[in-house]
């Protein structure tokens, strides 16, 4: 961005969408499992997320943008996580959070979950730890910011 | 009159005893007119037999009890008779188990989907055959042991 000396400020039409599109990350509600509870103290007042843009959780993919997958995605599960993504608009990104969503966790030798929810939709950030704190979390969703907005290299 | 096999206490002073299984009803019968609600059925595979363990809990006396039933042919008589609250309980028992109770209407399976192969609680589970389940447009699971098929 140039600030000219007229006081206007030049930008591309892109740089524009970009940032609009970073500050407003609208997650729906997709906890589930213990995940979950972290996932909602991220919400409340104490680490707010609203601060980032991330005003509300939506109950429907129709209006969000994030997906938060929090928690265990069994084999069951997981049509529907993939029918729930399709049902999102563009432009939609995913968040995995704890390692059961990454990789299957404490259930790796399990015959009921599916290991990693990158084989089912494409994923953007993955937020480690069983669970991950909220801290985590919210510093995920601040390093997808800034992927949005071309700010790294990852 | 029903016959007890054994009766004891567990280290949290819960008495247990063990039921043959032509007692079961009889006894579950004279328990629930004592007051006794049924908590929760648990299985246990002992590779050789199966053990089902049933809790019940009594609100006035505030007090629990279990009963054992031992099953070679992994067959145990349903209590949806006496509670409904075992209709549940018995399906998950079928489903992670395969414990058939005999006389219940609807026993399928409750957590996994319909067409998965094997109990997987049982001790001859083999967890290296993977099985994988998709979802056609209509909302019916396949289930399926290749990889490219499912999830
Ligand atoms: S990563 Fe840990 S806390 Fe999160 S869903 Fe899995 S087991 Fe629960």
């Amino acid at each position: 961005m140039k600030t000219g000396d007229l006081g206007v400020k030049t930008t591309t039409l892109e740089k524009a969408l970009e940032w609009g599109r970073s500050n407003s990350l609208w997650p729906l509600t997709m906890g589930l499992a213990c995940c979950a509870i972290e996932m909602m103290a991220t919400q409340a007042a104490d680490l707010d997320i609203s601060r980032f843009g991330s005003e509300i959780f939506r109950n429907s993919p129709r209006q969000s943008d994030l997906m938060i997958v929090a928690g265990t995605t069994t084999k069951r599960m997981a049509p529907r996580v993939r029918r729930i993504y399709e049902e999102m608009p563009y432009p939609k990104y995913v968040i995995a959070m704890g390692v059961c969503v990454i990789q299957g966790g404490p259930y790796v030798d399990g015959y009921s979950v599916v290991l990693g929810v990158d084989k089912v939709i494409p994923v953007d950030v993955y937020v480690p730890g069983c669970p991950p704190s909220p801290q985590a979390l919210t510093y995920g969703i601040i390093t997808l910011q800034k992927k949005i907005r071309g700010e790294t290299d990852r | 009159m029903y016959n007890i096999i054994a009766d004891e206490k567990d280290k949290g002073g819960m008495r247990v005893i063990t039921l043959d299984k032509k007692d079961l009803i009889e006894a579950m019968t004279e328990f629930k007119s004592q007051g006794y609600y049924l908590s929760s059925i648990t299985g246990v595979d002992m590779k050789d037999h199966l053990e089902v363990i049933y809790h019940l809990h009594n609100f006035d006396k505030n007090e629990y009890l279990g009963v054992k039933v031992l099953t070679y042919d992994s067959k145990v008589p349903s209590l949806v008779g006496l509670w409904k609250a075992a209709d549940w309980d018995e399906r998950e028992q079928y489903d992670l188990m395969g414990i058939i109770f005999e006389g219940h209407e609807n026993l399928r399976r409750i957590l996994l989907p319909d067409e998965w192969v094997g109990h997987p609680l049982r001790k001859d589970y083999d967890l290296k055959k993977v099985q994988y389940v998709s979802m056609d447009s209509e909302g019916n699971e396949h289930v399926s042991f290749d990889e490219r098929e499912g999830w």
